[in-house]
């Protein structure tokens, strides 16, 4: 075969390609593929036959050969529903001017971390709760424990507003989130589980890590035969949740007039390659305190017309803020109320 | 509370180290905030005096100084100002242990210099002058070891001690936890051997139910007796003010050591002498050790002696019954007070004393004799010629134990424990050493520990003894359902879509002046007023959000900002019926051009009204039942005339609007509209469905047919608002949207009318439209806008 042959019948099998092509539906394109350019196919054959052909001319019609094989893949796999390979390049523009600028928006670091919280009693099984923010002194105090005139109320310094409760007292705004442990027993028969996050109150200057506003959230459950042990699973379940199966809680004695035992939940410090004892975060002793806990004090179950005898409850809580510059490495409590917008901005 | 770790020491044998120690206490709940090294520990430092002052060859600054360590004159480079010739100075020699360190030999700039004159600090020395060296008192010996000039050193730990540590309040009680829970051997205090008995000074109590008990100690012969150096330092070291008088410091110092608080009267002072425990007559008037003029009211306890008050009991002394360098006769009072009439009676006053701290927290019941008897002890070391007259233990009130039953099984199912009989048992016996074997325990707390009343109270103690790590970490709990509350669910979504819409989420306080108040046009006196604010910025509880969302603004536009789309979720307070109502409420502000900064893709144009529409427009969207109406009850913050009111149904869902420039201004926002908006979360929530499955949109199928659409402007007078031309739609065969594309007013226009471009798009569930069929149907809106609005077909 000479080159002038060899041309004409690849000619010949273009043609008869574009044929089969149109009538695609009488062959699928895995059959033409095998027709054309399988091993043993036409065009396979016909480069083979370039051997025969004198050297110098073996190149150009090697090159006609290769291009008609690209031409026929690219429409078989056209046809096969491939994408087709890129077209030409679209006139030049500079890709890297700024897109249209849509605004920016952000949820307080406050909103991110109380809802990452609920999340975490919602799965394990609490329900959420509600109550005001402007109490009475029975909720707030008394039913949880404080007498009058006992001096854990110091702990707490209270606002209060001019407005009297049913039993005539000065009414407060409210200094904890535990009123609403009350308030929910009150509604509720047990076994009830329960839990609320919100605004406090109590009056103290502003520093650092003090404010007369702050968040908490809080946990209860009252059931038959709750201990210290579901507790610590508890808090220890929430805390994994939160930060992880590798964090290690801790619970020291403590006190909070509404539980008995009391507790003081310590995390492992998730923030320090601890040992190197330079941690700014934990102050090189490898745990954060975070937490207060206990069991629900007789006292509190029988305000709540629980027998004490039967039901037994824990509850846990939390400060918001404390999570919140633990997570967003916030060293001073009052950037979170600021509301400058350089800083609101950098949080998703 | 301070505790000084040698004092500490008085009462146990061995004592952990201080950091041990510390760490000790924080594991059975007592927590220790820092421990501080005090006193000297410097060691080879001498009093030296400075002879001869050259200056230094290469230095301006520095000094070369003869030094006399009373063994011989030395020469040393010093850098300090205030040096002289004649001064006595702490002089350290090579070899010294000092603050930083090891003192070795030195050279500095080319002089050897061959010790230290030291400072304050280098000494590691708090509290004293550390300007330069540290001079010494004229009258101290040359070569005496200067350690010996100040206290020995020394730690103190500083802790916090919670309301219900009453029992920890001392350096004895603190010794006696850590012997208990660690058992370590605890040592008694001395104290006088004083026998009962004697009359000098009647006590009557009249009131035995709040002051169950009285001990009254007489000393005669005190006069000038002063108090021992041992005794003032350990009272500074804990921040105490020794006064030098054996009578008052004493007092202190007992009080610190064994938690008891004791007074002090000058018997000379006394008429009578006698004292009478009662409660205060009306018109009574106490002149307190503080100088107030207390008035008394009845429901305080006094002490009094034949005719007036002389304390007001447990909380402070009187000043003309107070003991001086001059007493020479003392009655010493060491007494049990009810600890809510000491708190009533210090809350009332104005008082809050070191003394009413203890009593309204709860003193042991056994404590007040060992207390006078210590005391007394005290005082007759210091006043060799003085002796005790009188040992009345007044005790009308005995007290009486708790009994509590203790079933090692309650203890660990309270806990969640396995914990052996045998430990339990040894954790009640460190209270009470002659506990019975038989089980249930019959278990007494010492009288030092009122607050173990029940059995939880027990089991805390059970497991501070074994250590709160012996719980373990399991659980059966069962499964049960959870949900957040219906408010909840619609605030997170309403804060969702508007930081998705590029407003960020700001966080007010609660409280607002009435300055804030009145610049919204908010009256104060419908808001509630908090009776003891922190200052008059936050007198008030907000009735609404917008103060705190100008506030904010504001603060940010002052930051060099020049758009702000923010907002806050939060609590608006009323008062409702002489009561309180409060209301959550999602408010927003708009405020500059957006996009913030400008773009090469355009805008920039300042935040309107209809923009803010957008947005609340998207917040509601696929809310069934939304709509917005003119308002009737807007608030007055909101510019008359841009103002609308949102409608969910039958509740309303709140205002958006432009702010009355009169409030921008008072707030000093001047420039460039505001646009706020409101949203009453709570009625929101209330009007929406429980349940999930209820709430979310159904969905409606769609035409396959392609739609077709035409768009058509009409000019009718102004006055002919678009909601009403949208409404006259309603019915038209197969419309799907029709949507306003152009406003237009001007040339070609006739006054007091508008030119409106309206797309409208047609689609059927059943076929394909064709022209004809799409020309009917405009034909038939054409004649309605025509009809009822006189509108034409612009040309």
């Amino acid at each position: 075969m000479n080159a002038t042959e060899w041309k004409e019948k690849l000619s010949a099998i273009r043609d008869s390609f574009s044929v089969s092509i149109a009538n695609k539906p009488a062959e699928n394109p895995e059959a033409l593929e095998l027709r054309f350019l399988g091993r043993k196919g036409e065009l396979a054959l016909l480069l083979r036959d370039l051997k025969d052909i004198p050297l110098e001319e073996r190149r150009a019609l090697g090159a006609l050969g290769n291009s008609a094989k690209a031409e026929m893949e690219a429409r078989l796999s056209e046809l096969k529903g491939a994408a087709p390979a890129a077209g030409p390049a679209a006139p030049g523009i500079d890709l890297t001017l700024p897109g249209l600028p849509y605004p920016k928006g952000s949820l307080h670091p406050l909103t991110i971390t109380m809802n990452r919280l609920a999340e975490g009693f919602l799965k394990l099984g609490f329900t959420m709760s509600d109550g005001p923010l402007v109490e009475d002194d029975y909720h707030n105090f008394e039913a949880l424990n404080f007498p009058p005139f006992h001096p854990a109320r110091d702990m707490q310094d209270t606002f209060y507003v001019d407005v009297k409760d049913a039993a005539g007292k000065d009414m407060l705004l409210r200094t904890h989130t535990s009123p609403v442990q009350i308030r929910s027993m009150e509604k509720q028969e047990p076994p009830i589980r329960v839990f609320h996050t919100g605004r406090v109150f109590r009056s103290e200057a502003v520093d650092a890590s003090h404010s007369f506003t702050f968040h908490q959230i809080e946990g209860l459950y009252v059931d038959k035969g709750v201990s210290m042990a579901d507790l610590k699973w508890t808090v220890d379940t929430f805390m994994k949740d939160l930060f992880g199966t590798g964090v290690k809680t801790r619970f020291n004695p403590s006190y909070f007039p509404f539980v008995e035992p009391g507790a003081e939940v310590d995390m492992s410090c998730v923030f320090c390659k601890s040992g190197s004892g330079r941690c700014p975060v934990c102050k090189g002793t490898g745990w954060l305190e975070v937490m207060g806990a206990g069991l629900v004090h007789p006292n509190v179950l029988k305000a709540c017309r629980y027998d004490p005898a039967k039901w037994s409850g824990f509850a846990f809580g939390a400060g918001i803020e404390r999570f919140a510059m633990l997570l967003f490495g916030i060293s001073d409590m009052r950037m979170l109320y600021e509301n400058d917008l350089r800083v609101l901005k950098q949080v998703a | 509370m301070k505790i000084l770790y040698s004092w500490l020491g008085d009462f146990l044998e061995n004592p952990p180290p201080p950091q041990e120690l510390a760490a000790k206490l924080g594991r059975i709940g007592l927590k220790v905030e820092g421990v501080e090294k005090t006193g000297a520990s410097f060691t080879g430092v001498c009093v030296g005096r400075i002879e001869k002052i050259d200056r230094h060859p290469n230095a301006d600054k520095l000094s070369l100084v003869d030094v006399n360590d009373g063994s011989g004159v030395m020469r040393v480079v010093c850098g300090a100002r205030n040096i002289a010739v004649g001064q006595k100075i702490p002089f350290a020699k090579v070899g010294a242990k000092l603050a930083e360190g090891e003192l070795k030999k030195a050279k500095i700039r080319g002089v050897e210099s061959e010790g230290m004159i030291c400072s304050a600090e280098e000494l590691g020395l708090d509290g004293y002058d550390n300007s330069g060296i540290l001079v010494l008192p004229e009258d101290s010996a040359v070569g005496a070891d200067a350690a010996t000039l100040f206290p020995r050193a020394d730690h103190v730990l500083e802790l916090e001690i919670l309301p219900n540590q009453a029992h920890c309040l001392s350096h004895y009680a603190l010794a006696r936890e850590l012997s208990v829970f660690y058992g370590l051997k605890l040592k008694e205090p001395s104290a006088a051997k004083t026998e009962a008995g004697g009359t000098a000074v009647p006590v009557e109590i009249k009131v035995p139910e709040t002051c169950p008990r009285y001990v009254a100690a007489v000393l005669k012969g005190v006069k000038g007796a002063r108090t021992p150096e041992w005794m003032a330092s350990r009272l500074r070291a804990i921040g105490s003010n020794p006064k030098g008088n054996i009578l008052i410091d004493g007092s202190n110092y007992v009080m610190y050591e064994l938690g008891q608080p004791t007074h002090c009267f000058d018997i000379a002072k006394l008429s009578g002498p006698r004292i009478v425990v009662r409660r205060a007559m009306p018109g009574e008037m106490l002149k307190t050790l503080d100088g107030r003029d207390l008035k008394l009211d009845p429901g305080m306890m006094v002490i009094a002696d034949s005719s007036r008050p002389v304390a007001l009991a447990g909380v402070m002394g009187g000043l003309d019954s107070s003991v001086s360098d001059g007493t020479d006769a003392v009655l010493i009072e060491s007494a049990r007070f009810d600890p809510p009439t000491v708190r009533l009676a210090s809350r009332t006053s104005g008082i809050k004393s070191e003394s009413s701290y203890r009593f309204e927290r709860g003193t042991d019941p056994e404590l007040p004799a060992k207390a006078a008897r210590r005391l007394a002890g005290l005082i007759l070391e210091a006043a060799p010629g003085a002796a005790a007259e009188q040992f009345a233990d007044n005790c009308p009130v005995k007290y009486q134990p708790a009994e509590i039953t203790v079933e090692p099984a309650k203890i660990n199912s309270i806990l969640g424990t396995g914990i052996a009989d045998g430990e339990i048992a040894a954790c009640l016996r460190a209270f009470q050493p002659d506990l019975k074997d038989s089980r249930p325990w019959n278990f007494v707390p010492p009288s030092y520990r009122q607050d173990i009343e029940g059995i939880c109270d027990v089991a805390e103690e059970v497991a501070r003894y074994v250590g709160y790590d012996v719980i373990p970490s399991v659980s059966a709990m069962p499964m049960l359902p959870s949900s957040p509350t219906q408010q909840w669910t619609a605030a997170s979504e309403l804060k969702a879509s508007l930081a998705g819409l590029g407003f960020s989420e700001v966080f007010n306080y609660d409280f607002v002046s009435a300055r804030e108040l009145g610049a919204c046009g908010l009256a104060p006196e419908t808001a509630l007023e908090v009776k003891n604010p922190l200052s008059a910025d936050y007198q008030y509880l907000r009735p609404s959000l917008l103060p705190g969302l100008l506030k904010t603004l504001r603060y940010n536009l002052n930051r060099g900002r020049e758009t702000a789309l923010i907002f806050e979720t939060g609590t608006a307070y009323a008062r409702r019926d002489g009561g309180r109502a409060e209301n959550v409420v999602c408010a927003g502000l708009m405020y500059g051009p957006l996009p913030e900064g400008g773009s090469w893709l355009g805008g920039g144009a300042a935040s309107d009204f209809y923009q803010l529409k957008g947005v609340t427009t998207r917040l509601f969207a696929g809310k069934g039942g939304f709509r917005y109406e003119k308002p009737q009850n807007a608030p007055a913050y909101f510019q008359p005339g841009r103002c609308l009111e949102m409608r969910l149904g039958g509740a309303s869902a709140g205002y958006l609007g432009n702010i009355a420039p009169a409030v921008a201004s008072a707030c000093d926002l001047k420039d460039g509209e505001i646009l706020c908006f409101e949203v009453p979360v709570g009625a929101l929530a209330a009007a929406g469905k429980a349940e999930f499955w209820q709430r979310v949109a159904r969905i409606k199928p769609v035409s396959p047919f392609p739609h077709s659409w035409r768009d058509l402007s009409v000019v009718l007078e102004e006055r002919h608002e678009w909601s009403e031309l949208e409404r006259s739609f309603s019915g038209v065969q197969d419309l799907a949207s029709a949507r306003l594309m152009d406003v237009y007013k001007g040339k070609n226009i006739p006054a007091g009318h508008r030119s409106l471009t309206i797309r409208f798009t047609f689609s059927s569930m059943e076929k394909t439209l064709n022209d004809a069929d799409v020309s009917a149907r405009m034909a038939s809106i054409l004649d309605r806008l025509t009809r009822s609005f006189g509108a034409r077909l612009r040309s």
